[in-house]
């Protein structure tokens, strides 16, 4: 980098100028906006760098990471030179289309390879990971002083967010408990809310939904009115992804639990309750009345795709998914407005479920004092306020980034109610599913129960029978009932 | 044969272009999506006229895929070069191996050469995933994981029982007394599987080896288990660009039509052998 | 034709060679195979095992209990069902709609052989992306035949996302990839089969539906059976197709073998399940294939004498 422009952002950081001030300055010297971004960072590295943490330790190790195609992990290849040079380290990455990214992972990981040393996940990969020995406890890294640096701020990471990454191994074990391992560390996370097409709404006059039942007959007027093609955009293919989003949000709003735990530590079905079924009656209802015509198929994508081209009116799913779909050369991009959700009316706030993006450290690595470097670095405060600010590195799962002024201006401007939205939920938002090592057994069988349901194959009285009948026997079959 | 009545001559034209309708309007359809953006294709009703335009063809070979959340690197000309280069590699390995050996099980019958030769066909017929999932552990332990070595290995399980079987058929039809008076005259054993019994098996073995290639062309499921992201064939490619932000529909379709052109290409240009691959050597052309 | 007797020339230079020949020259091919041997044995044990790689604490042989489990399992029998359904429809369409268009074009022209050729493309087209393409064809949102569907006044037809529809949409997909192949040998048979018994029969003015059910329809019965029985192989196995378009969903509309062991692996990592589910697979290939492997050596032994 030119001492010039150095200059010029150090006065940035010192505060002697503003943001535009800046921008405007380098674009005098011909250095872009996003350039911009990435150089204004490697000065925020340098600062890391003078926190008297030896970076360098493990100069010239090479590691190698296994990614997920997605914006965090563009984000971080954005940012990756500065890590290099901060530490002198080399660091190579595969990266994988998300339809095959978990089997790819799991093919690499039971092999016992010693290819990659750390790679992104999900919690619920690692209730299967953890037990299966492919995994470190990442605790014994974060508490020692001598592997991660000082500014690393573990505190600073969201509670309910960073207490999803952590089990105790035992099945029905509670998450975050004080005997927790630490298999992964949240990267980014989304919770399950509202998002909705503000445009839309305005034009046939209608109102955010609050309650499930509303939610129903919103959607059932914006396909009516003939709003959009139809009404509410939720997952629906023959997986786990179908029931984590807004469909476990909602049902968790109610105090519902996929599975009991007995005082001996034994699992058992808890999903046919008479709420229960309440409440699987009214989403199944709501999915034939408004939902996609091939709402089976429906996966992150054609739930994203079909709102941002004004197919859908809105989606209860990932609040970054319509975070993204209000950018870019969608057709609705600008139209969209976003809005907490809880789907019990009784309910004080929304409960979301969350899914969070995480790094976990492969066990057959050889490498692991260097992978940790690694990992602090991306997981650090540094790299998630430049993600979160020049990047989509949302949501950040640090406290500090959510209280960062520039991040809360750069969303309030763009995305109305997101940040609302965000503040709101965030108490309520955690893992609700008990972690147990047939977690996509389970849920894989849910879904497709709620698809036979769907199709008025099976009714729901009996479809959740027969559904805890085979959840129970499968229990008992694996010792955990 | 001669007296078509027109009624019928009518009736077969229908006939034929609801066949040629069928199989032919999919790719066709695709081909002109690939021209279009995500604006125009999700159009409703579809639109027959647009302006055509290659931003996705662009895209993918510059690398550089737009979307909502800015530009993304994407590796399809990466995968369209493994494509090409795990089938080629593939084919030639298993010509090397099988061509040799399928002179053996046709002109030198010995002890045993009808069930081995058995056996090595009846692998074409098993499930892939039974040897597929066990063979990530072993390939870890030899150190054949990821590596093209290893998955050329593998394609081996399409490539060589096809080739064994098709050539085979090639070498049994010629006519043994032409080798036997060459082989008089004083010349040796490779001389004569050289200068005779190859030739005369050449229309069979571009046959077999067309066949071969386009089976590893198309195959999908080995390098997703066995390979990284560097090593992985169009077929796993195209997948790609299904993104978190979105789907461009345009940008897929310009994949496939980059995957299947070269499949194509070679089935016009040897169509003869193509034939005679697939009618499993059961006619000679 | 037949035996090469390696004895009579240059006698002395080759005696010794001339028992380890054969072994010399197929011993590569043998080894490279040999080598997919370990693992299928490696399968056979993991099938005999409770083994879930969540829980590698509880692995242990259980013998027969995989296989005995089935027995009772609901989802086993859905399988075997859904496999053979997809299995029997697929392969009986490509076998009318192949015979169809081999007889249509059965006659040597330049349009003929064009149309033949031209025919071959979705079988160059890789199942996995000849999936993807139908995937779009048929999205409710933009897909053509979607739009067709209205216009023809069928509305709400779901395609694969529908269970009453699911299987007949991977069938068509099936068909349009592999009726072409059908065509071509059957089209090879067609084309190959002496000329005299139809001269004969149009001098004697038989009726063309008399002459196709007693005399072209048996002599192409080798070729029918070739056919069916390489399909039915391919077909019972199939999973770039399913797995593509709908991941066995909705529901369990088409969990067929492949689909549900690559799910049972990768997703719940029941890996003693999965392997189970794929001997009983090979079980039933390798008794078609055994059927088929004959079958088609006695094919060619004739369309060799006849040439």
């Amino acid at each position: 980098m030119h001492e010039k422009e150095k200059n010029l952002i150090k006065t940035y950081v010192d505060g002697g100028i503003d943001r535009r001030t800046l921008i405007r300055g380098l674009g005098v010297m011909g250095v872009t906006a996003a350039t911009a971004g990435v150089l204004l960072n490697s000065v925020a590295t340098e600062a890391l760098a003078q926190n008297g943490f030896d970076w360098q330790k493990h100069k010239g190790t090479k590691i190698k990471l296994l990614l997920n195609k997605h914006p965090y992990a563009d984000a971080m290849i954005a940012n990756l030179e500065n890590f290099k040079k901060l530490t002198g380290m080399e660091v190579e990455y595969d990266v994988f289309p998300e339809d095959v990214y978990f089997d790819k992972v799991t093919a690499a990981l039971s092999s016992g390879s010693s290819e990659y040393d750390a790679f992104m996940t999900g919690a619920y990969m690692t209730w299967t990971y953890g037990p299966a020995g492919w995994i470190d406890d990442l605790n014994e890294y974060i508490n020692d002083s001598a592997k991660t640096n000082p500014d690393y701020n573990w505190e600073d990471m969201l509670e309910g967010v960073r207490n999803s990454c952590a089990w105790n191994g035992q099945p029905g074990g509670e998450l975050g408990s004080a005997d927790a391992k630490q298999w992964c560390i949240p990267w980014g996370y989304e919770q399950n809310n509202l998002s909705y097409n503000a445009r839309m709404f305005k034009a046939g006059g209608l109102t955010v939904p609050t309650n499930i039942d509303e939610l129903a007959a919103t959607a059932a007027q914006a396909k009516t009115d003939g709003l959009a093609s139809y009404g509410i955009g939720v997952r629906g293919s023959r997986s786990w992804a179908t029931i984590h989003p807004g469909f476990l949000s909602g049902y968790a709003n109610f105090g519902q639990k996929d599975l009991n735990v007995s005082a001996d530590g034994k699992l058992s079905a808890a999903m046919n309750t008479d709420v229960s079924r309440d409440f699987h009656a009214k989403w199944v209802g709501m999915i034939q009345d408004s939902g996609a015509p091939d709402w089976s198929t429906h996966t992150w994508y054609q739930v994203g795709t079909d709102l941002g081209a004004g197919k859908s009116a809105m989606i209860f799913d990932a609040d970054i998914l319509g975070y993204f779909m209000n950018g870019g050369d969608n057709a609705e991009a600008g139209n969209l407005a976003y809005s907490p959700f809880a789907a019990n009316p009784d309910a004080s706030a929304p409960t979301p479920n969350i899914w969070i993006w995480s790094l976990a450290m492969a066990s057959a690595g050889k490498q692991k004092d260097a992978t940790w470097y690694f990992l602090q670095w991306a997981s650090g405060p540094e790299h998630a306020v430049f993600g979160a600010t020049q990047m989509d590195f949302v949501n950040p799962v640090r406290k500090s980034v959510w209280a960062n002024t520039d991040f809360r201006a750069r969303l309030e401007k763009s995305y109305p109610g997101y940040v609302e939205m965000h503040d709101v939920s965030a108490p309520g938002a955690k893992i609700h599913f008990t972690p147990q090592p047939l977690f996509f057994d389970l849920t894989t069988e849910w879904a497709a129960t709620l698809q036979k349901m769907v199709a008025n194959e099976l009714p729901v009285d009996e479809g959740l029978d027969q559904l805890a009948q085979s959840v129970d026997k499968q229990l008992k079959e694996a010792g955990l009932g | 044969m001669e007296q078509v009545s027109t009624l019928e001559r009518i009736l077969r034209g229908i006939a034929i272009s609801f066949v040629i309708i069928f199989f032919m309007f999919p790719i066709l359809w695709i081909f002109l999506m690939s021209f279009q953006t995500n604006e125009t294709i999700l159009q409703v009703p579809p639109q027959l006229f647009f302006e055509p335009t290659i931003v996705n063809y662009e895209g993918l070979i510059t690398g550089q895929l737009e979307t909502a959340a800015g530009s993304l690197k994407i590796e399809f000309m990466g995968n369209l070069f493994n494509s090409l280069f795990l089938s080629t590699a593939a084919v030639i390995v298993g010509l090397i191996l099988g061509v040799p050996a399928a002179y053996a099980f046709a002109r030198l019958k010995f002890k045993g050469s009808e069930d081995i030769a058995f056996t090595l066909l009846s692998f074409r017929f098993a499930p892939p995933l039974l040897v597929l999932l066990p063979l990530t552990i072993y390939f870890q332990k030899i150190g054949l994981a990821d590596t093209y070595v290893g998955l050329i290995w593998v394609y081996q399980l399409i490539v060589l029982p096809l080739i064994l079987w098709i050539v085979r058929g090639y070498f049994e039809d010629i006519p043994a007394d032409i080798e036997y008076a060459y082989r008089i005259a004083g010349h040796g054993f490779w001389s004569t599987f050289r200068k005779i019994a190859l030739p005369l098996a050449g229309p069979g073995i571009a046959a077999a080896g067309l066949l071969a290639f386009i089976f590893s062309w198309n195959n999908f499921i080995f390098a997703l288990v066995l390979a990284s992201a560097d090593k992985q064939p169009v077929t796993v490619g195209a997948l790609a660009f299904i993104t978190a932000s979105g789907i461009n529909y345009g940008q897929i379709a310009a994949g496939i039509v980059l995957s299947i052109a070269p499949t194509f290409a070679l089935a016009m240009y040897a169509q003869r052998y193509l034939v005679e691959g697939l009618s499993l050597g059961a006619v000679k052309g | 034709m037949g035996e090469f007797t390696m004895s009579v020339p240059a006698k002395g230079r080759f005696s010794i060679n001339r028992r380890y020949l054969p072994y010399l020259l197929s011993l590569p091919a043998l080894l490279t195979c040999i080598g997919i041997l370990i693992p299928f044995f490696t399968a056979v044990i993991y099938s005999l095992q409770r083994y879930r790689l969540s829980q590698p604490w509880a692995r242990k042989f259980n013998w027969g209990e995989n296989y005995l489990n089935f027995m009772t399992d609901a989802s086993f029998w859905n399988t075997l069902k859904v496999s053979m359904t997809y299995a029997t429809l697929t392969v009986g369409i490509e076998l009318l709609l192949g015979l169809g268009i081999a007889l249509l074009l059965q006659r040597r022209s330049t349009f003929n052989n064009f149309v033949s050729i031209m025919l071959l493309m979705p079988l160059m087209t890789a199942p996995a992306l000849a999936a993807l393409m139908w995937k779009l064809m048929t999205n409710p949102g933009f897909g053509i035949l979607s739009y067709f569907a209205t216009l023809l006044g069928i509305k709400d037809l779901n395609w694969a996302s529908d269970p009453a529809t699911a299987m007949m949409t991977v069938v068509i997909v099936d068909v349009w990839v592999y009726t072409p192949f059908i065509m071509i040998l059957l089209l090879a048979g067609l084309r190959s089969l002496p000329k005299q018994p139809f001269e004969a029969a149009e001098l004697d003015g038989v009726p063309r539906m008399f002459v196709f059910w007693k005399i072209t329809l048996p002599m192409l019965t080798p070729f029918l059976l070739t056919a069916t029985l390489f399909r039915v192989i391919e077909s019972i196995q199939q999973f770039d197709i399913i797995y593509a378009m709908t991941q066995g969903g909705p529901g369990d509309t088409l969990t067929v073998f492949q689909v549900e062991a690559y799910l049972n692996f990768f997703q719940s990592t029941n890996v003693g399940r999965s392997a189970a589910l794929m001997m009983i697979l090979w079980a039933i290939t390798y008794f078609l294939s055994n059927i088929f492997i004959k079958n088609w050596l006695r094919l060619r032994e004739k369309a060799r004498g006849e040439a």
